[in-house]
This record gives structure tokens, C-alpha cells and sequence, in this order.
């Protein structure tokens, strides 16, 4: 059925006058029929038409409003209406699909979209269900995947103010890359919201997550590192030294390397550093590290061990590298500490992927992606101008290596404007604040120029996609997590055999 | 039943019958002889083995003798062996020695329990002398057991009040030593929480350490050590002795060892023979087990041009009461083009396993089909055993397997 009449406009800027009694939304996708194409259209701004002149209008509401008559207008259907701006989005073909280049026929008319509209878009290699094509609030029976291996290793941006869905989407997205073995994701998870310890969540696939946590619930794993694994460099991003005590990390690594933290702390010799900048170095590491040292013993409390975890890193590594999740849970943990640990596994797995291409073997190896949470505080602008960390180097040039950041932010516009634009995919939920629209307008794969207002409308779970690897910014519908896994939930299968234990 | 004071030993990983020598596996008999005597001596109320007492489930005759003489000797003293089967003494048929030690009264395997509500609940064992409540799991090839700790009620456990014992013989996460990492484990918190002591066994470290809701988790290490390189890292065995709170490592040293590495690179095989005999000239080798390693790339020559016939010569000459070499990181330029394997068996196989896995349609996910594999390859290379009927063998073989396979 049609939905209203091309009357005028140009290429991007297309009017349509909306039937009566017809209703188009923000957002809506619309199809102008050619003769040989369709051409797919986006709504991105409403407004009002009268064919009364704008003086008449405010006589006619005066007299309404002050002298509370009875006025109607006449044939008002064909004298007042709702105008329409629309995009094009990509012209179809019964063969193909390709960006717009042309006009849709003037006077034509356009309909809302249907499934048998869309059949160009497919699942492709890798897919990562994000969620249903939204026709402005209309979700239809359209499943959107993106080619996951190739997002997660460019990067993927998830932008919206709190409360509009970024961890529900998350949440989807790592059930989904359970399924597969593409990826190795890790999640930083500083509200302890991806497991699911009390909830529904990631613990309930029926392929388990691996989950790393301080207070692990049974069949979790203690969170534990060895200092043996600190290096003065997995600081960058997480504490600003000075230059002198910059210095005396690198001498005290070069002599005594993986005990070097015991060192400073026990108060080895390390010559040619003033006492203090070795005092300011022991009572950060103490505090950062959350150690102990009296009676010349060192006591850890926290996370970072003498002893256990020796293993940690390796096996966290190890376990992105076939292609799971694993969850740290740093909910407990000051804000650096969790940098910090996210620093270790990042440099890691960076040196293992790097070693890998050198010797031709990256190809066989699944893309890792990092799952930043509030991500400013790695990427931000402040941040960087002190000196590089793990991570802008990945944002940089992690894709060459495939390992990716998944980061998920509020305030988008903290981001360097060159690590915005490497990151290839921006699913943006709703997102208020101005400043931060602007930022990834400015940066997204597609033209957004217009979209500004939609993406302020954007209710919660609607998103929109930006990419170097779609063929238009989708208006998309993410499920919720807890209808989306209802029936995916598969009570795990006992394993009775219990073979060597004696009963009775 | 009140509680006073609670002394006892904890032993894990004897191997006994491991080594293929005779003189090696002899060493192993005799730490264990060892531990039992200082054990009586230090008069504790019981001793706990965590572990693979055995290397297979079924042991020679000879070495069941020493076993039971031992066993024998602690029952007449009144002091009981609570154990749990490991890895190597486990058998998924039900045929292992330890049922035949345990119906004859000489030891009590703690691992006792029932399935209720599809959860494993395991019994506590109650020493009589000190009321000392011990229970525990077993340790099974490619970390099977892995599935009893998830279906485990550690509820149940943690609500008995009193003073508790959980034996282990499995590689805990937290715990594995970096040399270890490749080592598959389960996190600790699948064990039951609060107990008094976690007597553990399987990973050959010696490891004593608190974790948040876990105090005295302990891995006393082998008796005695089990290859090459674990002599070279621990060079002797040992245990431990916890006495009311204190825990104590006694270590055994029933021979020294005494290790000589040489670096190979840029020698010929003759200067490595002249290296490693200057190395041993002018010492005594007197009850000492002599390790040499040699390592590197040889500027030219053989490898099998070093000298060790004149070297394990002058060693016997000398005493020496056993000599193993290690050549596995030695390489020649003349045959630059071979690949020296450095890593273990086990190390190999997983590798080779893992490049092959998804190629049978068995419907297993990737890991499961590695364990079974890996489990399948165990049960197939399991030697027929002394006494040992060869039908008995044949079905002994079908019977794992079925049972592994779920036929």
C-alpha cells in the first residue's frame, strides 16, 4: 500500500507527501519501484505541509484557540499533510544490490519495505547476529548478521548514553560468538554483568564461557597473576610515571627482570636512582599491586601473587586463541587495576599474534577481540597524550595481526578522532548528548550527516549500524538478552558416570 | 566426637613400579618404604595418599609384595592409609589393586559417596583415633574427573562441621607452575570450600599455599622423582607431615643426584666427551645418580660421535649408582634440516591430536573428542599384566573401552 508521493527534493534529500491516514516514522525504510530497480529509502526528518499560507494557519489557530469556534477546514486531507525527508539507502535489482546513484521516478509512490524487499541481504561467512532490520519502530522478520570475523578484527565502536541497551547488546553478541569458534573474546567486566553469577547470563550457553573472577562461584576460576608476568611497560595507560621513576623501572627490570617488583619493594640495591623516586615506585606497586611487606616478606592480598597464577595469562591467552570467551570479572577492582590486567592479556596475545604472522601461521588462527568497558579510559584523548598503551597500539594496528577492540563507551567524542575512524563498525544506540552524535557522524562508514535526530529518537534496543562491511548504515532491533536466549538455554546434560566412586 | 590433636602424613604420586630400570624402580619402593618409617616414627594418627600408590592399576606381583608388607606393618601399629586412586592406578573396569588392598583391610579408599538428585554427594571417611572426617575424588586420565567436580554437592560437604580432609588428584588452575601451563586443570573453586587441609597429588610440585575460602592446599610432590627431568628439578622426594596445624615437608633423599649440562654449540663431539669427563674426573659418584645433559648445535660431527660409552665407563668405575642422558636439545649443523622435538610424549601426542581433531564424525565437541582420544589411547596402550590371561587382557581392553565409549 502506498505510503505518500515523491513530490520534490534532490538526490539524499528526497520529499515525499505522506498519504492521509498513513503513518511514517523516523527511521522508516520506504521502497520507490523503478522499472527495472527498487530503490530503498530512509526517512530521516518529518515535517508539516499546509497548502494554506503560514499567516492564514495562525489566524485559523487564533480564532480556534481564542474565540473557541467551531472551524473545520475544508477537504482538509488534500490541504494540510506530513511531509517526509527521505535518504537513499541502495537501489536493488532482481540480481544485485548497489549503492543509489539515481533518483526515484518523479510523482512515483512509495510503500513500506517487505521481507521480499530485502533478499539481497544475506547471512555472510561468520555471521554475528546483532539483531532484526527496524523499519523506524516496526521490527521486521529480517535477521541482521555482520560478517564476524572481520568486525571484531576492525574493531567495533558500541556508542549510547546508559540505559539504552550497550551490555544487552553485548551480551547478545558474545551468546551468539559462543556458538562459533571465529573468535576469542575477551571481557573486561567491570560490573560483573556478562557471567550472569546471579541471572541469567553467558554461564547458561551450553558452551560454557571461561570465567576468571576474584570470588570465582564453583566451576570458575580464581583470578590469580604471578608478578613474575609484570613488565614495567604493561603500566603504560595504567600509571603515570614520572621520567625519573620511568628510568628506574627499566633499570630495576634490566636487573633483576621478573623479580624485579620483589626487588623494589624489599629494597634492593639499584644504583644510581634517588631513594625517593625508589620509595614513590615501592609505595605505588605496594598500593596498585595491593601487597604487603613487613618483616622483609612480601604479603599479597589481592589479584597479584609471589606465587600461584603463574600460569594465568598463558592460559587465558591460550583459551582466546581456540576461540572462547572468557570473562574477567573486575568488578572489585580500582580502575587501573583492571587496566592493568587487561594490559597483560592484551600484550600477550599481541606478542602471540605478532609471532604467529611472522611465521605464516595467523591464518589458521580465530580473530581476538577485547570487550572494553567505558573504553575513554584506554583510548581517551587524556590518556593517549601521556604516552601509547597496548591498547591504541591495537587500535592501530591490531587488525594487520586480527585482534580487534570491542569498545563500548558513552562518551564517544573522548576518543582521538583517528582511533574512531579505525574502528570499521559503530552500532550506535540511542545517544543524546550532541557532542557525542557528532563524534561518530564525523567518523562513520557511511554518511550519517543526517541521521542526527534518528540517532537522538533511538529508543532502547533500536541501534544503527555503521560499517565498512555493510552496504548501508541497518536500522537494527536488538533482541533482549533474556527473551533472546530463553529457549537457547539447555539445561546442561548430568554426566552420571561416576565410575571409581564407591557407593552404597 | 570431640576433637584434639590431629597428626598425619601426606603422601601423593609414590609410582611405585614407575621406572622401567630396576634400579630406578627400586628407588621408588624404597622412598615409599621411607615415608612409611619416618611417618611411624614421627607417630602420626594416620597417613593419606593422594594418588597413583601404583603406576597401573594392576602392579607386578614384586612390588605388591613390598606394598602389602608396608601396609601390613602400619595396620599392626594401628595406623590407617586413607587413599584415593590417581591417574595411573585407576582403572575404569574396576580392576585395580587398591580394591584388592582395601577388601584385605590394609587401606581405606575415601572416595564413597551417592547420587542424590543427580548430584554427587561423597561420604565422609571418620578416622576412629582422632575423628579426623576425610573424603575426596579421584584422579582419572585427561581429567574425566573434571565432570564429578561439576556434578559434585559441595554443599553438603561444606555444612559438615568438624575437622575436614579433601583429597585431590587432580592439577589445580591457580596453582600450575608455568612449566606446567600446558597442563589441563580445573579451578579450585570446584572443590568443596572451608576445609581443614586439601591433601593433593597428580602435579609433581611441591606446592603449599592459601587461597580465599581454601587454606592448606597442598601438593607434597612425588617420592620419589618420575622422569628425567623432574630429577634434574627436584633432584629427591618428598612430604608432608601436618601436626596440629603446623605442616612440615619432610624431604627424601634416598640417593643424590648430581647433574652435568653441557652446552654443545660451537663444539665438536670430542670436545663434549673431553668436557663432560673433566667434569666427573675428580669426584666420587658413591650411591649417586649422575644425569647428563647435553645441549646446543654441534659445530660438526655426530651426535652419536660423543663419546658416552668411555663417559658411562669411567662413571661405573666411579661408582655411580645409576646414569641417564638427555640428548633431546642436542642437534648437529651437518643435519641442520632435523627438527629436534624438545617436548615430552605427552606434549607430542597433544599436538598431533590437536592438529586432527574434527576429522571423525562423532558428534563430540573439540574438547571432549581430545579427551576421549586421549583416554582411548591410554586404555590402548595399557600392557598386558603379569599373571594376566590373554583373554583376560582382551576383555579387560573391551571392557574400558565400552565403558569409556558408553556402549
Amino acid at each position: 500500500m502506498s505510503k505518500g508521493i515523491i513530490i520534490s527534493g534532490s538526490f539524499g534529500e528526497i520529499q515525499v507527501r505522506q498519504k492521509h491516514g498513513q503513518e511514517i516514522e523516523l527511521g522508516e525504510l520506504l521502497i520507490a519501484e523503478n522499472k527495472t530497480s527498487k530503490i530503498l529509502l530512509q526517512v530521516y526528518d518529518l515535517i508539516y505541509g499546509s497548502q494554506l499560507s503560514s499567516s492564514n494557519l495562525e489566524l485559523v489557530s487564533g480564532m480556534k484557540l481564542e474565540e473557541n469556534s467551531d472551524l473545520v477546514f475544508m477537504d482538509e486531507k488534500l490541504r494540510n499533510y506530513n511531509l517526509a525527508l527521505l535518504k537513499n539507502l541502495i537501489t536493488i535489482t532482481p540480481k544485485t544490490a548497489h549503492s543509489s546513484k539515481s533518483l526515484p521516478d518523479f510523482f512515483s509512490s512509495v510503500r513500506e519495505v517487505k521481507k521480499d524487499d530485502l533478499t539481497f541481504i544475506t547471512k555472510p561467512s561468520n555471521p554475528l547476529y546483532v539483531g532484526k532490520l527496524r523499519s523506524g519502530s516496526k521490527v521486521l522478520d529480517v535477521d541482521i548478521f555482520l560478517p564476524g570475523k572481520k568486525v571484531f578484527s576492525h574493531h567495533i565502536l558500541i556508542a549510547a548514553t546508559t540505559g539504552r541497551g550497550k551490555s544487552n547488546l553485548a551480551s547478545v553478541m558474545l551468546w551468539d560468538i559462543l556458538d562459533n569458534d571465529y573468535a576469542g573474546i575477551l571481557v573486561l567486566d567491570p560490573h560483573d554483568e556478562y557471567y550472569g553469577r546471579n541471572k541469567l547470563g553467558l554461564k547458561y550457553h551450553p558452551k560454557s564461557v571461561i570465567y576468571y573472577s576474584p570470588e570465582p562461584p564453583a566451576g570458575a576460576r580464581s583470578l590469580k597473576i604471578n608478578l613474575a608476568h609484570i613488565k614495567p611497560n604493561h603500566f603504560n595507560g595504567v600509571v603515570p610515571w614520572s621520567d625519573a621513576q620511568k628510568e628506574a623501572l627499566t633499570a630495576v627490570y634490566k636487573r633483576y627482570k621478573n623479580r624485579w617488583i620483589e626487588a623494589v619493594i624489599m629494597d634492593e640495591e639499584i644504583p644510581g636512582f634517588m631513594e625517593g623516586t625508589l620509595a614513590v615506585l615501592k609505595r605505588r606497586l605496594l598500593s596498585l599491586l595491593d601487597l604487603d611487606y613487613y618483616d622483609n616478606k612480601i604479603f599479597c592480598k589481592g589479584v597479584f601473587d609471589t606465587q600461584a597464577g603463574q600460569s594465568t595469562i598463558n592460559d587465558i591467552s591460550d583459551d582466546l586463541e581456540k576461540g572462547k570467551v572468557v570473562v574477567i570479572d573486575t568488578s572489585s577492582f580500582a580502575g587501573n587495576v583492571e587496566i592493568l590486567i587487561g594490559s597483560l592479556i592484551a600484550t600477550e596475545v599481541f606478542n602471540r599474534y605478532k609471532k604467529y604472522k611472522n611465521k605464516g601461521l595467523l591464518k589458521e588462527k580465530p580473530v581476538i577481540s577485547l570487550l572494553l568497558e567505558e573504553a575513554p579510559r584506554v583510548l581517551g584523548k587524556e590518556v593517549l597524550e601521556k604516552g601509547p598503551n597496548i591498547f591504541s597500539t591495537i587500535a592501530r594496528e591490531g587488525r594487520k595481526f586480527k585482534i580487534g577492540l570491542t569498545a563500548i563507551t558513552q562518551l564517544p567524542s573522548l576518543i582521538p578522532r583517528q582511533i574512531l575512524a579505525n574502528m570499521n563498525t559503530k552500532i550506535i544506540l540511542g545517544t543524546e548528548m550532541q557532542p557525542e552524535r557528532q563524534a561518530i557522524i564525523e567518523s562513520a562508514s557511511q554518511d550519517l550527516s543526517s541521521d542526527s535526530r534518528a540517532i537522538a529518537a533511538l529508543d532502547k534496543g533500536e541501534a544503527i549500524i555503521t560499517s565498512n562491511f555493510t552496504r548501508f548504515a541497518i536500522p537494527i532491533k536488538i533482541p533482549l538478552f533474556e527473551e533472546y536466549v530463553k529457549d537457547k538455554v539447555k539445561e546442561k546434560q548430568n554426566f552420571l558416570d561416576f565410575s571409581g566412586v564407591k557407593f552404597g | 566426637m570431640v576433637l584434639n590433636l590431629v597428626k598425619f602424613s601426606h603422601i601423593a604420586d609414590c609410582h611405585i613400579g614407575g621406572w622401567r630400570d630396576p634400579k630406578l624402580k627400586q628407588i621408588n619402593t624404597d622412598a615409599f618404604f621411607k615415608a612409611i618409617d619416618i611417618s611411624l616414627n614421627e607417630k602420626v594418627d594416620f597417613i593419606l595418599i593422594a594418588g597413583d600408590l601404583f603406576n597401573t592399576a594392576l602392579p607386578g606381583i614384586d612390588r605388591l609384595k613390598d606394598v602389602v608388607r608396608k601396609f601390613k606393618e602400619l595396620k599392626d601399629k594401628n595406623v590407617p592409609v586413607y587413599l584415593i586412586p590417581g591417574s595411573h592406578d585407576y582403572s575404569p573396569s574396576g580392576k585395580t589393586m587398591l580394591d584388592v588392598l582395601e577388601e584385605a583391610g590394609l587401606c581405606i579408599n575415601v572416595v564413597k559417596g551417592d547420587v542424590v538428585n543427580k548430584k554427587l554427594r561423597l561420604r565422609f571417611t571418620i578416622d576412629k583415633k582422632t575423628g579426623a572426617k576425610i573424603t575426596g575424588l579421584l584422579g582419572r586420565r585427561g581429567m574425566l574427573e573434571k565432570s564429578y567436580y561439576e556434578e559434585l554437592d559441595r554443599e553438603h560437604l561444606e555444612k559438615e562441621s568438624g575437622f575436614k580432609i579433601f583429597m585431590f588428584h587432580t592439577a589445580l588452575t591457580e596453582l600450575k607452575p608455568k612449566k606446567l601451563e600446558k597442563m589441563e586443570s580445573a579451578p579450585i573453586s570446584l572443590l568443596p570450600k572451608g576445609f581443614d587441609y586439601y591433601a593433593g597429588g597428580h602435579v609433581h610440585i611441591v606446592e603449599k599455599k592459601d587461597l580465599p575460602g581454601y587454606k592448606n592446599v597442598v601438593y607434597p610432590g612425588p617420592l620419589f622423582p618420575n622422569t628425567f627431568y623432574e630429577l634434574e628439578e627436584l633432584e629427591g622426594g618428598g612430604f608432608y607431615i601436618y601436626d596440629d596445624g603446623n605442616i612440615n615437608r619432610i624431604n627424601l633423599q634416598v640417593k643424590n643426584v648430581f647433574t652435568i649440562n653441557v652446552n654443545a654449540n660451537h663444539k665438536i663431539p670430542e670436545s663434549v666427551t673431553s668436557e663432560i669427563i673433566e667434569q666427573i674426573q675428580n669426584k666420587e659418584f658413591n650411591d649417586t645418580i649422575v644425569l647428563i645433559r647435553v645441549r646446543g648445535t654441534l659445530e660438526s660431527g655426530k651426535m652419536s660421535e660423543i663419546d658416552f660409552k668411555k663417559i658411562y665407563d669411567l662413571l661405573n668405575e666411579k661408582s655411580a649408582y645409576f646414569i641417564m642422558r638427555n640428548t633431546a636439545q642436542l642437534s648437529t649443523k651437518e643435519f641442520e634440516e632435523i627438527k629436534v622435538e624438545t617436548s615430552s610424549i605427552e606434549e607430542i601426542e597433544d599436538k598431533l591430536i590437536e592438529e586432527h581433531l574434527g576429522q571423525i564424525e562423532s558428534g563430540w565437541d573439540k574438547e571432549k573428542e581430545k579427551i576421549m582420544i586421549k583416554s582411548l589411547m591410554t586404555i590402548l596402550s595399557s600392557d598386558k599384566k603379569e599373571g594376566e590371561k590373554v583373554y583376560e587382557y582382551e576383555a579387560r581392553i573391551k571392557d574400558e573401552i565400552e565403558r569409556l565409549l558408553n556402549i
